[in-house]
Formats: C-alpha cells, sequence, structure tokens
C-alpha cells in the first residue's frame, strides 16, 4: 500500500486534511494515528492568529461549512507544544506534513522559515493559498496561476524539502501548471469550496462571516472531478482531499489520479474513521486483484 | 504536548425516553464507563443515526449518572431533526457517544452556600451540580427559569433536594415570577452571602446573572453552548471569545469563568 507523495514515502495512501486533525495528538487516545500513511497538520503561521469570531460552523444537508479563520498558535508555540508528539509519530513510520498559513508572500516565507528552523522531524509542507475564510475581498491568492505561482516561488528558495500546495477549487488545470512550473512536489486538491448559508428568520449568515467553508461528502463528486483534471494537466502527484467518508470515496480519488487521499469531516463523526477506511481501500485494493495499489493510481476507464 | 480531551468513544443503550415538559425529553441510557467517568458540567458528544444528510454528533449535558447502575441521564430539547429522531428512541436503541468532554463545574474549596441559576435546557448542568453539593452538605439556592410553565424543568427536583430557597420565574408568568429568572438570583445575590454562582442558559440571561455576581464579588462560571463539530479539540469550531483570547468550548469550557466572557 506504499506510496509516494512528492517525496513523502507513505506506508500507506492515507492522510488526514489539514484543519480536521487538529496536531495529530488530540487524537492520541481515541485511535492509533501511527496507523496512518502520513497526517496533515493544521496551518500555523509565523505569528498566533486568533480566528474569526463565533459562530465559526454551521451543519448543512450532507456536510457543514466552517469559518474558523486558521486560528493557530503561531509557529514556534506550535513546535514547542506539539513538536514532541509529532516527533515521536515520525519515529513509527508515520510521516507528518505541516500546513503553512500566510496572508501574504511573505508571511509564507517567515512561517516556512520557521517551520524549517523549528520543525526538522516534519517530512514536507502543505502552502495553504487558499483558506476561504482569510481571503482579502474574498479571493484567496491561491485563485490565480499569478498568484499561487508567486508564493511558491518564493516558498521553494527557503526549502528543499517536499512542498505542497492545497488547492482552491478553481481553475484548477491551469493553477496546477503553473504550480508544477515552480517546483511544487505535489498538490492537494481541493480545499474547501466557499459557500453561504443563511437563517432565514434572522436574514443573517449561519456564521460570523457572510461566507464560509463548505466540505464533507456533498463536495466528493466536485473534488473527484478536480483531482481527475489536475492529474491531466501535471505529472506531480495529487493528494485528493474532500467527503472522503469510506473506503470507497478513498479509491475513487486513486482512481481519478490520487496518489494518497486525505480524511477530513470523517474524523469528527468517528475519530478513527481514517483507520476505518484505511482497512476499507485496502480491501478495495485486494478485491481489484493487484498487489500494488500503485497500479490503481490513475485507473479510471471512460 | 497539552492533554487531549478526556473523551472516549462509548456504545450505549436506551433504558428509558420520556417527555417531562413540553418538547423536553429525559433519555435515560446505560454507559457503565460513562456513568463513572462523568463530572457535573461535562458534556457528551451523541450520534443520532437515521439521516445521512446530518453526520455531526449532537452536543449534550447531563442531569444525573449513577455509576452503580451505570445509567446517564439527560434532558434534552426538541429543536431541530436530530433531537425529533432522538425523541423516537424506544428502549432498547444502541448507538455511542464520545464523552465526557470539557471539564465542569471548579467550585471552590470550602465553599458553604451556593447559587445556581438554570434556563430553560440550561436547568440539568447547574441541578447536576446542586445535587453533588447538597449531597456533601452544601446549602444551595436556585433560580429556574422558562419561557412559561408548560416548559419548566427541575423545580421539584430542587425542592426535593431541600438544600436551600427554590425560585421560579416564567416569561409569561405562568408559574412563579412574571419575568426572568435573573431577577430573584439578582435579588438573593444582594441578599445573602454566597461562595459560587453557577449558571446556564440563554447567553443573555447568563451574562446578566454574571453580571450581579461579579458586582456581589462572588466567583461565578457559566456553561456555554457552541456549534461543535468534533468536540475534542481537532476542530477550533467551537470558540468562545474570553479574555484570554479565543478558547474552544469543547476543552476550556463548556464551563468558563463567568468574569472572562467577552462574547455571549
Amino acid at each position: 500500500m506504499a506510496v509516494d507523495f512528492g517525496g513523502v514515502k507513505m506506508k500507506n495512501p492515507i492522510n488526514t486534511a489539514s484543519g480536521t486533525f487538529g496536531y495529530g495528538w488530540q487524537f492520541s487516545e481515541l485511535m492509533d494515528v501511527s496507523q496512518l500513511g502520513a497526517i496533515t497538520t493544521k496551518g500555523c503561521a509565523a505569528e498566533p492568529w486568533p480566528g474569526n469570531p463565533a459562530p465559526r460552523m454551521a451543519e448543512v444537508p450532507g456536510g457543514m461549512m466552517n469559518s474558523v479563520g486558521l486560528q493557530n498558535p503561531g509557529v514556534a508555540a506550535f513546535a514547542e507544544q506539539s513538536g514532541p508528539w509529532l516527533a515521536d509519530l515520525t519515529a513509527k513510520g508515520t510521516q507528518v506534513i505541516c500546513q503553512v498559513a500566510g496572508h501574504s508572500t511573505e508571511e509564507y516565507v517567515r512561517a516556512l522559515e520557521m517551520f524549517a528552523e523549528l520543525c526538522p522531524w516534519a517530512a514536507g509542507y502543505e502552502i495553504n493559498v487558499s483558506c476561504p475564510n482569510i481571503a482579502a475581498g474574498g479571493a484567496a491568492c491561491g485563485s490565480t496561476p499569478e498568484g499561487a505561482s508567486e508564493v511558491m516561488r518564493a516558498c521553494r528558495k527557503v526549502t528543499d524539502k517536499p512542498l505542497f500546495v492545497k488547492m482552491a477549487p478553481v481553475r484548477i488545470p491551469e493553477i496546477a501548471r503553473a504550480l508544477e512550473a515552480e517546483g511544487a512536489d505535489g498538490l492537494t486538491v481541493i480545499n474547501s469550496i466557499p459557500g453561504m448559508s443563511i437563517d432565514v428568520r434572522t436574514r443573517r449568515s449561519r456564521l460570523s462571516k457572510p461566507t464560509g467553508g463548505l466540505s464533507g461528502p456533498l463536495c466528493h463528486p466536485i473534488a473527484v472531478r478536480m483531482v481527475w483534471e489536475a492529474s491531466k494537466a501535471v505529472d506531480i502527484p495529487i493528494c485528493g482531499v474532500g467527503g472522503v467518508m469510506t473506503g470507497e470515496d478513498a479509491a475513487e480519488f486513486i482512481l481519478a489520479g490520487a496518489c494518497c487521499v486525505s480524511v477530513g469531516m470523517a474524523s469528527f463523526v468517528d475519530p478513527d474513521a481514517s483507520v476505518r477506511i484505511l482497512r476499507e481501500l485496502e480491501a478495495w485494493a485486494e478485491s481489484q486483484g493487484v498487489k500494488d495499489i500503485n497500479e490503481l493510481i490513475g485507473a479510471f476507464e471512460c | 504536548m497539552p492533554n487531549p480531551s478526556p473523551a472516549r468513544m462509548h456504545d450505549f443503550e436506551v433504558i428509558s425516553n420520556e417527555k417531562i415538559a413540553d418538547g423536553i425529553f429525559s433519555l435515560v441510557i446505560s454507559a457503565p464507563r460513562l456513568a463513572f467517568a462523568l463530572k457535573p458540567g461535562q458534556f457528551v458528544n451523541i450520534r443520532v443515526p437515521g439521516d445521512t444528510s446530518e453526520l455531526l454528533r449532537l452536543p449534550l449535558s447531563y442531569v444525573a449518572s449513577d455509576p452503580e447502575r451505570g445509567t446517564v441521564e439527560i434532558w434534552y430539547a426538541v429543536v431541530g431533526k436530530g433531537t425529533q429522531r432522538m425523541s423516537e428512541w424506544g428502549r432498547g436503541f444502541t448507538s455511542d457517544l464520545l464523552g465526557p468532554g470539557g471539564h465542569g463545574w471548579r467550585v471552590p474549596e470550602g465553599a458553604r452556600r451556593v447559587l445556581v441559576v438554570g434556563g430553560g435546557i440550561g436547568v440539568p448542568p447547574v441541578l447536576c451540580l446542586a445535587r453533588e453539593l447538597a449531597a456533601a452538605g452544601i446549602a444551595v439556592d436556585a433560580c429556574v427559569g422558562s419561557a412559561s410553565a408548560s416548559k419548566l424543568v427541575g423545580v421539584e427536583d430542587f425542592e426535593a433536594l431541600a438544600a436551600g430557597e427554590v425560585r421560579v420565574a416564567t416569561d409569561d408568568g405562568t408559574a412563579g415570577l412574571h419575568g426572568f429568572c435573573t431577577e430573584p438570583a439578582a435579588e438573593l445575590l444582594s441578599s445573602r452571602e454566597y461562595d459560587y454562582v453557577a449558571t446556564c442558559g440563554p447567553g443573555v440571561m447568563m451574562s446578566k446573572v454574571a453580571a450581579s455576581a461579579i458586582e456581589a464579588g462572588v466567583y461565578c462560571e457559566a456553561s456555554l453552548e457552541r456549534m461543535m463539530s468534533c468536540g475534542f479539540g481537532a476542530c477550533s469550531t467551537c470558540n468562545v471569545e474570553t479574555t484570554d483570547g479565543m478558547q474552544g468550548a469543547c476543552m476550556c469550557g463548556p464551563v468558563f469563568d463567568a468574569s472572562k466572557v467577552v462574547v455571549w
């Protein structure tokens, strides 16, 4: 079941979606995190961020909306509080990918420099250029090829470790090609989808902001389509994210061209969902009669 | 690293599920390890199966736990589709929950007289505390409020404790004082010496109780409600704005030092 996600050697294709798995240790008493191929930690910036006011979450049919706004303690506090546990997880064979947050290219670079210095156990980094809840003027900097390229180009100079980009669910083929050209080692497809939910009695948003990020199983078919589009556009590996609740959902991403799959909202419902999904994915691979999961990546037939 | 949540997964079976007031039900479940672990003020995050379009668990307070019988009692109001499905659960129904979540009430050591103020479906966590305090010989006065007499819960339970005075208020005047339970609470706080105040209910109510307690110089804690996704500290969605910054209700609460709450 081992896969190579842009230089991050994963013992199996199951990863966790940043922002849904805390810093890993939150799950330590509820499941065996070391069964997973990798985890992606919640985004951290150079300085602590308070995040958005409450309410930050609204459940919608088939999913949820959030406007957390990347609340985080900053890279230094993250490394101090969570570093030892994450280093131990790495020693057990589960790779740790740290998500990097920022409002500007300078902030991404500064945060990445701090990660490189303070988190030597990290296997790679995921640059989050697509958080729908922090964007100025409603558009994340990763929503254009130019904006995404600028961040990637600057971050590439900071580290030789694997660098991934969490993509906004827009203009996938062209932005994917731009990021590949700037040296991205892989792409995480997709971030939550900007959405709105209005309480018609009060006429107010059900979140503290007008819009939020939509996630959960209702996003899954959209995410599968975007993974497929990305896989046709670039040669670098892709991590599929969006509403994976079962091993079959994960298998769809693999067939569409993803080399690994992140579990998100399912971990809120069942903390150990990622391990169950891994077992189901293994059973599916076996049922397909292959010895190596890599044989199934992009094996979708039209 | 900081401590992970004390919550663990527990399977449970429904023992009984009865209507106790207009739109309010009492659910008694068998969950032996949970009954042993729960402390007043903590919560459980319940899976309510039956609709695949509603995935997240429902975080609910509890009103009583009996470690000897292995049971936990939860009072809940039917406010949406999830609690509507819960109200249809019969004896023998099984599901699972994550609990106990967060931390409970932190009554100061040596407290001799405590005031609890509960509004609407905020009564269970303060009744739970009052029972524990009364059993320890601590005097407990209670102010209980609701929209109407038909929605009032817990009054007889507080009276049965015989641990202190019980004051009732309803918005429409159909039981007790015509008005809000914040009024008798303010009156008691200005006329008696308390060592601690515990409150749970609508935000506006709790903020008024907190203001009265602060004016009287009494330490007050409030149990806050927020939309939760995970309930064990992983998602950062149940935030409460405090003077110490944004804090998750599932880990830093649900019980907060009322003097530190900025946004109710």
